[in-house]
C-alpha cells in the first residue's frame, strides 16, 4: 500500500483519482469495448460500416447522450466521464468511437447549450436517448480551417429561412437524422454574420451529396451535404443571428477534448497490441520484449500515452468545472494527436513485415491516427489558438 | 416477489495473481476488484424477473470490508434495487461458514422470497457458503440452476443436467445456486451508474457473527511455469505425424 507522505493538513487536493462512478463508466465502456467491438473492428474498417446493432447497444447503454442531463434524455454524467468511455471506445474501434463523438459533442452539445427548451424537448431528448443520430455542418469545400469564410447561405424567406449551399466532410452525414448546420446570413460580414439553424434530415432540398472514401475510420461514414434552398422555420434558428460563429467555437472546443480522448485510445491501442506482439514474437532466441531497441520504443510510447492522457482529464474537468478551456484542449489534442501517430509507427515497426499486413491491427490504427491530427481543427490550428491565448 | 442475491467481491479474472510473502495469501495491491462471474448471472436471472414483472424487487447483499460496496454499487447500476453491506471488524476474514451466518441473520430480517447465489466464487472456487446459506436458513437448495420463472404454485426453477435441464418447482422459501446461462449479464448503463450513485448503502455490523473454523490455508502455490511446446517444422509430414503420435501415446500419454 501507498503511504501518505504530506505532513500539511491544508494541502490542497491535486487528486488524479476516479470517482466511484466515473470509475464504473469507464468500467462499462472497457467491458463493451474489449467483448462487443474488439472483436469485430477489423470487419467495421473492412467492411466500411458499424452494425447498426452497436449503436443501437450504445445507444441503451447511455453513451450517445453522455452529458446531457438525465431530465432532457441523456445520462446525465459528466465530461470526464464522457472522456473516459471515449477512450475505451476508441483503443477498440477509432470508427464506432468518432460516430459516438461528432454525435455527442458537435450535435447534442450545442442543442444543450444554446438550445432552447422547446429545441431541447424536440430534437435533443431523442438525439441524448440515440433515437437519433445527429452531425455538425460546419466545412464547405471552400473552407475548412478558415470556418469564417463558409458560403452557404441563410435568406430570410417570411417567419422563416431558405439555406443554400454545400457542405463538405460531414461525419455521420449518410446516417444523421439531425444537422446542425452553420450559414452566412449577412453575406460579406464573415464571422459576425454567422448563423446556427437544426435542420431535419431529410428535409425538403436536402440531399447527400459524394460519399468519401478515406484512409482511416472507415467504419463512420463522411459526406457531403448539398442544401438547395432548404426551407427551415426560424424556431429552427440554434441560438441569436450572428451567434453561430461563437456557437461552432464553442462545439469544437469541447469536441478537441474528444478527439484528444480518440488519439489517446487508438495510442493505447498501438501500446497494447504491440506490447503483446512483442513478448509473443521470437527473435535471436528470445522475446523481442527483452530487446532494448524494442524497449526502449515500448516506454517511449507508454510515456507519451500517459502524458496525453493526463492532459485530456485535464481538460475535461476544466469543461466540468464551467472554467475557460479553449487552450487546454487545443493542447491537448495538438499533444494527443501527435502521440498518436508516433505510437502508431512504433507499433508498425515493432510488428515488422506483419505490421504492414492487413491480418494485424497495427496498420489499421496507423490509418486511424492520422485523423486526429486534422479534424476538429490541424494541428496547425491548434497552434494557433494556444498562442492566441497567450498574446492575449 | 423478493429476490436477494448474496454476492462476493473477487479479483478480476484478467488479474495476474501473484502469492503473497506470507505464503498463505494473495498480493492485494493493485488489483482491480469485481463481482463474483456466477454471481453477476444470478443478478441477470434476477433481474430478467424484474423487467417481466415490475413490482419485483431485487436486493444484493454482501460480506467485506468498505471496497466491498464498489461491487455492490456496481450491482446497483446494473439495475438492483437496493444493496446492503455486512461489515465490521474481522467481516474481511470471515470464514465461509460465518459468512453463511451473517447472511442467514440478514435475511432473517429482509424476508426474502427467494435468494440467489453464485454456484461457486471464482477466486476459491469452493462453492460453499450458498448450500451452507440454505442449511443455516432451513430453506430448500437448487443447484446450477439457469432460469426460473413464477408459476401458479411457487416458482419453476432449471436446473442443468447432464445433456439437457429439469424443471424443479419450489412452492416457498428457497436458495438457489446459479450457473452461467445463455443470457450475458448486463452491463451497468451510465444512467444505471447515475441512479446509483445516488443510493445508500446501508450497513449491518457482523460482530457477534458465529464463525466456526472449517478450513485453514496451509498453502498456496502457482501453477508449474508452462514448458515450451514442440513445433516439427519442415520435412515429410508422414514422418511429423508418425512422430506426434508417439510422442503423444508416450510423452503426453492422452492417445
Amino acid at each position: 500500500m501507498a503511504t501518505t507522505t504530506s505532513t500539511d493538513p491544508e494541502a490542497p487536493a491535486f487528486d488524479l483519482a476516479l470517482t466511484e462512478s466515473q470509475a464504473l463508466v469507464q468500467r462499462t465502456a472497457r467491458d463493451f469495448a474489449t467483448e462487443k467491438l474488439l472483436p469485430i473492428a477489423h470487419d467495421i474498417d473492412e467492411h466500411g460500416t458499424v452494425p447498426p446493432a452497436i449503436l443501437k447497444e450504445l445507444a441503451s447503454l447511455g453513451f450517445m447522450g453522455v452529458y446531457v442531463p438525465e431530465e432532457l434524455g441523456g445520462a446525465g454524467a459528466d465530461v470526464v466521464s464522457y472522456i473516459l468511455a471515449s477512450e475505451e471506445i476508441n483503443r477498440a474501434c477509432a470508427s464506432t468511437g468518432v460516430i459516438m463523438q461528432s454525435h455527442n459533442s458537435l450535435a447534442c452539445d450545442p442543442i444543450l447549450h444554446f438550445g432552447t427548451k422547446a429545441q431541447q424537448e424536440r430534437w435533443l431528448r431523442p438525439l441524448a436517448c440515440g433515437d437519433t443520430l445527429g452531425c455538425f455542418a460546419l466545412t464547405e469545400p471552400a473552407s475548412g480551417s478558415d470556418a469564417a469564410g463558409l458560403q452557404m447561405t441563410a435568406k430570410r424567406d417570411g417567419s422563416g429561412w431558405r439555406l443554400s449551399g454545400t457542405k463538405n466532410f460531414i461525419t455521420n452525414g449518410v446516417s444523421a437524422d439531425v444537422v446542425v448546420a452553420f450559414a452566412q446570413s449577412e453575406p460579406g460580414s464573415r464571422h459576425k454574420g454567422i448563423t446556427a439553424f437544426i435542420v431535419d434530415k431529410p428535409s425538403t432540398g436536402l440531399s447527400v451529396g459524394r460519399v468519401e472514401q478515406k484512409l482511416g475510420i472507415k467504419g463512420s461514414d463522411t459526406a457531403q451535404l448539398v442544401f438547395d434552398g432548404v426551407r427551415v422555420e426560424d424556431d429552427q434558428r440554434l441560438g441569436q443571428v450572428g451567434d453561430g460563429f461563437k456557437i461552432a467555437l464553442a462545439a469544437l472546443d469541447g469536441g478537441r477534448i474528444g478527439i484528444a480522448a480518440q488519439a489517446v485510445g487508438i495510442g493505447r491501442a498501438c501500446l497494447e497490441d504491440a506490447l503483446a506482439y512483442a513478448k509473443e514474437r521470437q527473435a535471436f532466441g528470445k522475446p523481442i520484449a527483452e530487446l532494448q531497441a524494442i524497449q526502449w520504443m515500448l516506454a517511449d510510447m507508454a510515456t507519451e500515452v500517459d502524458a496525453a492522457r493526463l492532459m485530456t482529464w485535464r481538460a475535461a474537468t476544466l469543461k466540468d468545472r464551467g472554467e475557460r478551456f479553449t487552450a487546454e484542449a487545443a493542447m491537448a489534442k495538438l499533444f494527443a494527436s501527435d502521440v498518436a501517430m508516433k505510437a502508431a509507427r512504433s507499433c508498425v515497426q515493432i510488428f515488422g513485415g506483419y505490421g504492414y499486413l492487413k491480418d494485424f491491427p497495427a496498420e489499421r490504427h496507423y490509418r486511424d491516427a492520422k485523423i486526429t491530427e486534422i479534424y476538429e481543427g490541424t494541428s496547425e490550428i491548434m497552434k494557433l489558438i494556444i498562442a492566441e491565448d497567450m498574446l492575449e | 416477489m423478493r429476490l436477494l442475491i448474496c454476492i462476493k467481491q473477487v479479483p478480476d479474472s484478467t488479474t495476474r495473481v501473484k502469492v503473497a510473502p506470507d505464503g498463505t495469501s494473495i498480493v492485494t495491491d493493485g488489483i482491480t476488484w469485481s463481482i463474483s462471474p456466477y454471481d453477476e448471472y444470478a443478478i441477470e436471472l434476477a433481474l430478467e424477473q424484474k423487467d417481466n414483472a415490475a413490482d419485483t424487487v431485487v436486493s444484493v447483499i454482501s460480506v467485506g470490508g468498505p471496497r466491498t460496496k464498489d461491487a455492490l454499487r456496481q450491482a446497483l447500476a446494473m439495475g438492483c434495487d437496493d444493496a446492503t453491506l455486512v461489515t465490521g471488524e474481522g467481516a474481511d476474514t470471515l470464514g465461509p461458514l460465518g459468512i453463511a451466518n451473517a447472511l442467514k441473520s440478514a435475511i432473517d430480517e429482509l424476508k426474502p422470497d427467494l435468494v440467489l447465489c453464485g454456484k461457486q466464487a471464482s477466486d476459491d472456487d469452493q462453492g460453499f457458503v450458498g448450500p451452507a446459506l440454505a442449511e443455516a436458513l432451513g430453506w430448500p437448495h437448487v443447484a446450477v440452476v439457469t432460469k426460473v420463472a413464477p408459476s401458479a404454485a411457487g416458482t419453476e426453477i432449471w436446473k442443468e443436467v447432464e445433456g439437457g435441464h429439469e424443471v424443479w418447482k419450489a412452492s416457498g422459501a428457497a436458495v438457489l445456486t446459479v450457473q452461467k446461462s445463455e443470457k450475458e449479464p448486463r452491463y451497468p448503463s451510465l444512467p444505471g451508474i447515475m441512479k446509483a450513485k445516488k443510493k445508500e448503502i446501508p450497513e449491518r455490523p457482523v460482530t457477534g457473527v458465529e464463525d466456526p473454523v472449517t478450513i485453514e490455508i496451509v498453502k498456496l502455490e502457482p501453477p508449474p511455469a508452462r514448458g515450451g511446446g514442440k513445433i516439427f517444422k519442415d520435412g515429410d509430414v508422414k514422418a511429423h505425424a508418425a512422430a506426434l503420435a508417439t510422442l503423444l501415446r508416450d510423452e503426453a500419454k492422452v492417445l
